[in-house]
């Protein structure tokens, strides 16, 4: 019985693993072998579609996204620790209703905002601005980061910050001593859940950006309409975009696993 | 506690405040300012080209009116609703929660990679998974089509509905298994031992053992999957809508309204009517969920 479900849990991974394999497959051929159906398992493997696609000027575009997602990514962090620290901590009535109020915010379809944002942009002239992106990136990430970390920094025992307290630890030294240990796993699922989310953005990158700010996934977009018929170069790109996200995301997979589930349902 | 409103860590009222309102403050600007724009956006009948442009005069709930009457949206309206029950509400939950029982009894390593091959599909970029699966089903150059024998099948043309469906339960099912692996790790073993003992089958123990135990998880998997998707704006990477409008979901109406046909007033309003089915599904699920308690 055990084996049987062994053999069932191999087919569902293999199952959703196939399109990531046939990418990295085709994208480690010369365009001659991708262009045969079902691709070809033998054909020598070259690195010519990742060397076209850097050639063809993929740095600008990896380079905003790094800068969007880090930046992103860093600013939410030092925005949403205080906030879900207080929030936690509850010294005001009420509280739960700006918890509410953050998490409601994840509800607003995003389309919805996508004019009123243009013509901020536009309106402050800030169209085709990567600094722009980090900020929205920022304030799309924030209810999610705030909702998380709240659901880590709840896991600190009262008692202990209440007995610090008495022993005249300040602020600072209670957060230092005994809140940032327990709460780290719970910062860098955050971040990395945050830097995924600001990484992937298309909606607002495509409409916000032109040529000098676009994102890594807007270039993507337009590589596969310019060279579409070139399978090994774009799936080369594609592999190129997906890496940081695959990293992030295996670095921290339990860690991603438990904030997801903590958040999700605390 | 002193009138200061000093708590038990020393963070008192003041500072507490301070802590939270920065965040507040960009989330006003960025999410809460937009939404409210888009609410008057909607009753005038601003447009991207025209007089309309220049000048936009507020028209009421007439878009409102004329959305309601308009065969694309109504026929939008259904088909994100397909697509959420569908793809979410049964194909996501149904596998989410087939796998994470699946994995509970296999091997550590074994269950570490399955979920590591699913959450791939997960944290990938939409672009990048769009592209993919337009690759795999396309018409003439498919791998699908050529595997199956049926290379003449565009699936995206001929099944756009079923291709989506089938796409976002490939895309979405890995939050659903982590939510309930998560979730079935709290069952006590004793009780499904119990079961076991009093010879209940699988199904048996998964509604009357389970279940119970993990009803807050399902609810609020649901309620995130089904807004997740609602909103989703990744069927326009691979169908645009098409063909003829039979897999125009609400986000991708709206957007084709505002970008392609230029009436902006019009598709905020959409917009506005997509955010109170939003809070429809949420006020269910609040619903359902204080019935628990």
């Amino acid at each position: 019985m055990r084996r049987i479900w062994g053999v069932a849990a191999w087919f569902c991974g293999i199952l959703f693993f196939l399109p990531v394999a046939w990418m990295v497959l085709t994208s480690l051929h010369s365009e001659s072998d991708a262009a045969t159906n079902p691709p070809s398992l033998a054909a020598p493997l070259t690195f010519d579609g990742y060397a076209e696609f850097f050639d063809a000027g993929a740095w600008p575009p990896l380079i905003n996204s790094f800068s969007a997602s880090i930046g992103s990514t860093i600013i939410v962090l030092l925005l949403a620790i205080p906030a879900a620290y207080a929030l936690s901590i509850k010294p005001v009535e009420k509280w739960t209703d700006v918890l509410f109020f953050f998490l409601s915010t994840k509800m607003m379809p995003v389309v919805a905002a996508l004019l009123p944002i243009y013509l901020i942009a536009q309106f402050a002239g800030m169209l085709d601005n990567i600094s722009f992106l980090t900020l929205l990136y920022c304030s799309m990430n924030l209810p999610i980061a705030v909702w998380l970390m709240r659901s880590f920094l709840s896991e600190v025992p009262r008692e202990i910050l209440e007995a610090a307290s008495i022993d005249g630890a300040g602020l600072i030294t209670i957060l230092r001593r005994i809140v940032a240990p327990v709460a780290m796993p719970g910062i860098a699922a955050t971040a990395l859940i945050c830097f995924i989310f600001s990484w992937n953005e298309l909606l607002f990158a495509r409409v916000l950006t032109g040529v000098v700010a676009g994102t890594a996934p807007v270039y993507l977009t337009g590589f596969v309409t310019s060279q579409g018929l070139f399978l090994a170069k774009v799936c080369a790109a594609a592999v190129v975009v997906s890496l940081p996200v695959l990293i992030a995301g295996f670095a921290a997979q339990d860690k991603l696993v438990q904030g997801l589930s903590l958040g999700a349902v605390k | 506690m002193d009138s200061s409103g000093l708590d038990s860590s020393g963070l008192g009222v003041r500072r507490a405040v301070g802590f939270v309102a920065p965040a507040l403050v960009l989330i006003g600007v960025f999410l809460v300012f937009p939404a409210l724009w888009t609410l008057y956006i909607g009753i005038t009948n601003y447009q991207l080209t025209g007089p309309a442009a220049a000048n936009p005069r507020v028209v009421g709930l007439d878009n409102v009116v004329n959305a309601v009457r308009d065969p694309l949206f109504t026929n939008s309206v259904w088909l994100t609703a397909l697509f959420v029950l569908g793809s979410a509400v049964i194909g996501q939950n149904v596998l989410g929660f087939g796998l994470a029982w699946l994995l509970r009894t296999v091997r550590p390593v074994l269950r570490r990679t399955v979920e590591g091959l699913v959450l791939l599909s997960w944290i990938l970029p939409g672009t990048v998974v769009a592209y993919l699966w337009f690759a795999v089903l396309s018409r003439d150059t498919g791998t699908l089509g050529m595997l199956l024998g049926s290379p003449r099948t565009a699936w995206l043309v001929q099944y756009p509905m079923t291709s989506l469906i089938i796409f976002n339960v490939w895309r979405g099912t890995a939050f659903s298994m982590l939510l309930y692996t998560s979730a079935l790790a709290a069952v006590p073993p004793s009780q499904l031992e119990t079961a076991r003992l009093a010879g209940a089958s699988g199904w048996q123990t998964v509604r009357d053992v389970v279940f119970p135990h993990i009803r807050g998880h399902v609810l609020t998997n649901t309620l995130l999957i089904s807004l997740w998707t609602a909103n989703d704006f990744t069927p326009f990477l691979l169908t645009a809508g098409g063909p003829n409008h039979r897999s125009e979901v609400l986000p991708v109406l709206i957007y084709r309204q505002a970008l392609e046909s230029g009436q902006l007033g019009y598709a905020s309003a959409m917009s506005m009517l997509l955010l109170v089915g939003n809070l429809v599904i949420a006020l269910v699920y609040l619903r359902l969920l204080r019935r628990r308690a």
